[in-house]
């Protein structure tokens, strides 16, 4: 009896332990699958953009969308539409829509040289007015390896071009680098000739001045004794032109004060004796001697000079 | 002793008070400005009556100004055309011209067209004398003071475009009218004038002796040029009537040109004497 006791009491514990290895695994389990649905973002809050290209070429279901360089969300779908355009639609996280404009636009670029495509989302100048969700944005592509290949061949040619008419140029037996040569060379051996007759003009200049500066120096010494001359006298002449400037000074300070009024009284004075010569003219007897005022009718004379009735000759 | 009346003392009081009531009243000064531009009138005037034409015009012009600065239009205007011809007289032409053109005074206006076509026909403006002197005939009518002047400058006219016929007729009806006006010199240029014209219409008598009338008055007036003019017209005269005298008329020409220091008329003189001499 006491053996099945026994017995019951260790099924027991083995049916406890049992229960609780069971609800360890059901919890781990629970928490791996908790796990994945936060890792795959199916717990996380979304927001959805739209856009419409011509062509589906470099976007796929599930590539990458970023703004700024970081990861914000993923393409969900890619649609051919009735009327032959594609288009996409973009998830990506709802928190991330505070940097996306209504004037934003999406660009499809490649991660560097080779990289793979991914779509960029580029806010635009306004950020007040943001995007809603499912707003629909511009679609643009950025130049890739080829438009570029292209744009740096179309720049390519016409130096390619220039080259090698400059190449033929210089070619040129007539016009270009040999015959340049040979007129430097011409140059040169005239260069060198004038050079020579340059010198031995120098010489000849240098003689002269020579000459002149000797007869500079003989004018030099005579102009010291002219100025010493001078230095002698100058100052005894500066201090009588010093004495006539003041002398000149005093009169027309003292003119300044005696002239204007004598003026005023000489013109009085012609007055007075215009007047007097006014009335005196006209009392007897000076009256007599006057000569009277001439008529003011001048006696006519229409052919002053005799010229208008010359007789025809 | 004798005490005078009471009477007699009031008397000669009451004689020198009346005397001074009756005694016309002082006229007040004339203003400076127009006494100058009198005096300068006056002056001009003489001079120009002793034939200093150029200080003539010198102050008939400086008394237009004076007079138009106290805007005394109708004095300026005389003064101007006064300027007008004493230029005349200098032979400075055009510079009349356009002063007597200036003048636009309605009182003027005869004297004023008298200069004007005197300058145009001196000018050998034909065309323009004859429309000037269209307007002065209509505004000189009958009892026009200056008709004498106007019929010689019409006899002048005549003879720049060459109506001889014409030219004897003006001068002759002219004569008469300015002797009534006094004008010596004007009497003595139609003279000369009708000497000419009687000279061209082969009548040398007639001719001589209108020509010799111009210089007796030239003469009397004492105007060398004219003098000169006139002996070298009785030269020409001479030649046609009797080419002996006309020799002796060249000499006087000469001789008063010389003096006179007319070089052209000098120039003229000798000439005629090379002609003569011929």
């Amino acid at each position: 009896m006491s053996m099945l006791i026994e017995q019951d009491s260790e099924v027991a514990l083995l049916h406890r332990g049992t229960r609780r290895f069971l609800l360890a695994g059901l919890l781990v389990t629970l928490l791996i699958i908790a796990a994945i649905f936060v890792r795959q973002g199916l717990l996380r809050q979304t927001a959805v953009l739209t856009f419409v290209t011509e062509s589906a070429q470099d976007i796929n279901k599930g590539q990458s969308v970023k703004i700024a360089g970081f990861k914000v969300g993923a393409v969900d779908t890619v649609t051919l539409r009735p009327d032959g355009q594609v288009e996409v639609e973009l998830e990506i996280d709802a928190d991330s829509m505070r940097f996306v404009t209504r004037d934003a636009v999406i660009e499809l670029r490649k991660e560097g040289l080779v990289g793979s495509a991914v779509l960029e989302i580029m806010p635009g100048a306004d950020r007040t007015r943001l995007a809603a969700n499912g707003a629909k944005l511009a679609f643009t592509r950025a130049d890739g390896l080829t438009a570029m290949a292209n744009s740096l061949r179309d720049k390519i040619l016409p130096i390619l071009g220039d080259i090698k008419v400059i190449t033929g140029t210089l070619a040129d037996s007539r016009q270009g680098l040999p015959a340049t040569l040979g007129q430097v060379r011409e140059a040169t051996a005239s260069l060198n000739t004038l050079l020579k007759t340059g010198n031995q003009q120098l010489g000849d200049v240098g003689q002269a001045a020579t000459r002149a500066v000797g007869k500079a120096e003989a004018g030099l010494v005579q102009l010291d004794k002219t100025l010493s001359t001078v230095n002698n006298r100058l100052p005894v002449l500066l201090d009588k032109a010093q004495g006539i400037v003041e002398h000149i000074e005093k009169i027309t300070a003292e003119a300044e004060s005696t002239v204007p009024p004598l003026l005023q009284d000489g013109r009085a004075v012609a007055s007075d004796v215009r007047e007097i010569l006014t009335g005196a003219k006209t009392a007897w007897p000076i009256k007599n001697l006057v000569e009277a005022p001439a008529s003011a009718s001048l006696k006519a004379d229409s052919d002053p000079r005799a010229e208008g009735s010359r007789a025809p000759r | 002793m004798h005490r005078a009346e009471p009477w007699r003392y009031a008397a000669l009081l009451v004689v020198p008070l009346l005397a001074a009531c009756g005694a016309s009243p002082k006229p007040l000064p004339e203003p400076r400005p127009r006494v100058q531009a009198q005096e300068l009138e006056s002056s001009a005037a003489r001079r120009y009556a002793q034939g200093d034409y150029s200080a003539a015009a010198r102050h008939f012009a400086e008394a237009a100004r004076l007079r138009s600065s106290f805007d005394d239009a109708a004095a300026a205007s005389r003064n101007r055309l006064q300027q007008a011809q004493a230029e005349l007289a200098l032979g400075q032409t055009q510079r009349a011209l356009d002063h007597a053109s200036q003048v636009t005074e309605a009182s003027l206006q005869v004297q004023a067209l008298l200069l004007q076509v005197q300058a145009l026909l001196t000018l050998e403006r034909g065309d323009a004398a004859q429309a000037r002197l269209a307007r002065l005939t209509a505004l000189c009518e009958a009892r026009c003071a200056e008709r004498g002047r106007v019929q010689l400058l019409q006899a002048r006219a005549a003879w720049a475009q060459g109506n001889v016929a014409q030219t004897a007729r003006q001068a002759e009806a002219a004569l008469p009218l300015l002797r009534e006006q006094s004008e010596e010199r004007e009497v003595a240029n139609a003279w000369r004038l009708l000497a000419a014209a009687r000279l061209v219409q082969g009548d040398g008598a007639a001719a001589l002796q209108a020509a010799q009338a111009a210089l007796f008055i030239d003469r009397q007036l004492a105007v060398p040029e004219k003098i000169a003019r006139d002996w070298l017209l009785i030269g020409d005269i001479q030649r046609r009537v009797a080419s002996s005298e006309a020799r002796m008329a060249y000499q006087r020409a000469l001789a008063v040109a010389q003096a006179a220091g007319l070089k052209e008329l000098v120039q003229l003189a000798e000439l005629s004497l090379k002609e003569t001499s011929q």
